[in-house]
């Protein structure tokens, strides 16, 4: 029984007082909880398609309804400037990491509160929690862009090698992903106002994120702010690689910067709020 | 080298008058109000200056009242909790049985339950395949293994939750309360686990209500009080100890002569206490012995129909029992001046195990009149025993009703496939 034990990464002396883990500690800690990451994910994913008709076909449905429902009002109305991609095109390239996105966070930002049995009953790194559920949704991300990419072909935009780049892309979606649902599970775990305040807000956010237009429609001075809006970055790099059009390169680095002060910031938050979570959830 | 090390430790959980467990965005607008409430938030100990040590190979009970602060301190070991104060060191992986299943989802099958609820307790994959055989193994439920767990009967879903938590193999194990699972059969087994795990050296800190698996399992003991050790050594001693502290700690308590006695000027107390047959005051009674709630009163002015009544309280507060004297032949009878001795005799095999306290109290009625209520008056213990002729039998497990009486069960049974004529093979036992 205990030879086992010998081989398994684990720390010889655990210290417990009042300050806790350190920053470092903890994300490194996460690393002998692999095993547990996957399971949580997976468990996400099963639950989410047993007992339904359409299994992963929601995955691309999700994504597809509001797309058909754009094209149908605003292609005329708006007549946006596309750079010659069709605008459902257009439209789904935006839509598709988006709704990754906003599923995300939905879901993750609720796993302290809707986990608070688990919280209240064994240690396990908490960070964990909200990663799992983004790493879930990931799945149905990958189902929406592989459809994306053959729509994308069957338009005549082929592979090339900007196509490359596009994992680089999701996973950096999946991170942001990560890191709001984060911020937003700490702070839902003390505020339980979030959870009304979100759909909203993650309304609000879809429509100052460039979807279903293109930022050249919007007024030279406002721009700059759009760069700030870290999607805005990810879905102009995704069309980019996807369509082969040159990118904004200052709207790139604008966005670049503005996620990795949210990771940042939802690290730092997450460490401070962490002490207390399995008194307040 | 010591396996748990704990110097100091303090607990203290702020309790906000305002708004229970969590803030509200509200607070944000009122940071005037915000340091008026801190400050009228009331702050509460569960823990207070505790320090202990554990060796490698020891399991520890560790015994306490409801609410004495024995669940923080396995929190505060578990990482759940945080220390307000103190210091601990913890040597090796720490593996937690502090409420079993709480991972458990309804949807999934028993095997992806299973991993999962493996995964949550810090197993990786690799050791999760290598005992998944032993784990169904264990818990018996082989061929619905690929079912939901929602089609589980509750004693399956508890002893697949139970089966996956003792396969962990941790240095330090943290029990809290898992024996009350499943039936006697599984829970020898997992007394038989727990014991085991003590011997391959590894910790084990066992908190449990039941005092009989804690003095089975545990060498040692750990007493808290209102979150302070109150004792700490040679598990006889401190379950003795236990057991000699109820709510009113005396089994006989006699009142002064005169007006400070509880009462009036019709009848007042002159003693209660707990006795046997043979007169002895008994501050603890075993379950298989008959007593009897002793009161003593002096009538003074002989002129109503009086009802002494004597209550039982377990430590929880609940009322166990309500007796008067219906059937003496003072009942329902004008009680002239003089001394009375009334007592009520509990039958042996009918109380549960614990702390009692009893309540001594005298009405008359029409109009309805308290003379006295004396709540708490004496205290004593009722000690829980195993084996044949007992109310639990051979069961091990926690028993949480109020009264286990011994029941007379009678045990129809059909052999199978033929069945007998209804009653024919009734047996009486």
């Amino acid at each position: 029984m205990t030879h086992d034990l010998a081989a398994l990464p684990r720390p010889a002396l655990t210290v417990i007082n009042r300050s806790g883990n350190g920053l470092f500690q903890k994300i490194a800690e996460c690393r002998h909880y692999r095993t547990l990451f996957v399971f949580l994910a997976l468990r996400d994913i099963t639950l989410r398609y047993r007992q339904t008709i359409l299994g992963v076909a929601w995955a691309v449905l999700q994504p597809l309804l509001p797309v058909v429902i754009f094209t149908a009002v605003f292609a005329r109305v708006l007549r946006p400037s596309t750079g010659g991609v069709p605008y459902w095109l257009f439209v789904l390239a935006g839509m598709a990491p988006w709704s990754f996105f906003a599923n995300a966070i939905n879901i993750s930002g609720a796993t302290f509160v809707s986990n608070h049995n688990l919280l209240n009953k064994v240690y396990f790194p908490r960070m964990i929690l909200p990663g799992a559920a983004v790493a879930a949704c990931s799945l149905d991300f990958l189902v929406v862009s592989v459809c994306l990419l053959g729509l994308a072909s069957w338009r005549g935009y082929y592979p090339n090698l900007g196509w490359l780049l596009l994992p680089v892309v999701g996973l950096v979606t999946a991170g942001l992903a990560m890191a709001v649902g984060l911020a937003l599970a700490s702070l839902m775990a003390f505020y339980r106002d979030i959870k009304h305040v979100l759909p909203f807000l993650v309304q609000l956010w879809m429509f100052a994120t460039p979807i279903m237009y293109s930022i050249n429609l919007l007024p030279r001075q406002l721009q700059p702010a759009v760069g700030l809006n870290p999607m805005a970055g990810v879905i102009e790099a995704l069309r980019s690689c996807l369509f082969g059009t040159p990118p904004d390169w200052r709207l790139l680095a604008l966005s670049g910067f503005s996620i990795v002060a949210i990771g940042l910031a939802a690290i730092f938050l997450f460490h401070r709020l962490e002490a207390d979570l399995a008194e307040r959830v | 080298m010591k396996s748990i090390s704990v110097r100091g430790l303090t607990k203290e959980f702020k309790l906000s008058e305002r708004n229970g467990n969590y803030r509200m965005i509200r607070d944000w607008f009122s940071a005037g109000r915000r340091k008026e409430a801190s400050r009228r938030s009331v702050s509460f100990l569960a823990l207070d200056d505790v320090s202990f040590d554990t060796e490698p190979g020891e399991v520890l009970g560790l015994i306490g009242r409801n609410g004495a602060g024995k669940s923080t301190l396995l929190k505060i070991l578990a990482r759940i909790l945080r220390p307000t104060r103190g210091h601990i060191e913890l040597r090796g992986r720490v593996g937690s049985l502090l409420e079993v299943g709480s991972g458990f989802h309804g949807e999934l099958t028993g095997r992806e339950n299973i991993f999962l609820n493996a995964a949550i307790l810090g197993m990786q994959h690799r050791e999760i395949v290598r005992k998944l055989e032993e784990i169904v193994e264990f818990a018996g439920v082989g061929q619905y293994l690929d079912e939901p767990v929602k089609t589980y009967s509750s004693g399956m879903y508890m002893r697949l939750a139970f089966s996956v938590a003792a396969h962990i193999e941790p240095e330090i194990l943290l029990v809290d309360e898992v024996l009350a699972v499943g039936d006697a059969d599984f829970q020898k087994k997992c007394m038989h686990r727990i014991e085991q795990v003590g011997k391959h050296g590894q910790t084990v800190l066992f908190v449990s209500h039941n005092i009989q698996a804690v003095l089975r399992l545990c060498s040692r003991a750990l007493l808290i009080d209102h979150g302070r050790v109150a004792h700490l050594g040679p598990v006889h001693e401190v379950a003795a100890s236990y057991l000699s502290t109820g709510g009113a700690n005396q089994a006989e308590r006699v009142y002064p002569e005169g007006p400070y006695a509880p009462g009036d000027s019709i009848v007042r107390l002159r003693s209660v206490r707990i006795r046997s047959r043979a007169g002895e005051t008994l501050p603890t009674v075993e379950l298989r012995e008959e007593l009897g709630l002793e009161m003593e009163f002096e009538v003074q002015d002989g002129a109503l129909v009086l009802f002494p009544v004597l209550t039982l309280q377990n430590e929880w507060g609940t009322e166990v029992l309500w007796a008067t004297d219906a059937d003496t032949e003072w009942h329902g009878r004008i009680r002239p001046p003089g001394r009375y001795r009334v007592t009520a005799w509990i039958p042996p095999h009918f109380l549960a195990a614990g702390a009692k306290t009893v309540t001594a109290a005298m009405y008359s009625f029409l109009p309805r009149v308290e003379h006295f209520r004396e709540t708490d008056a004496v205290g004593f213990q009722t000690v829980d025993t195993l084996g044949p002729g007992t109310s639990r039998g051979d069961f091990t497990g926690h028993i949480g009703a109020t009264t286990w009486p011994k029941l007379e069960w009678t045990v129809e049974y059909q052999e199978h496939r033929h069945l007998h004529p209804a009653g024919s093979s009734a047996s009486r036992v």
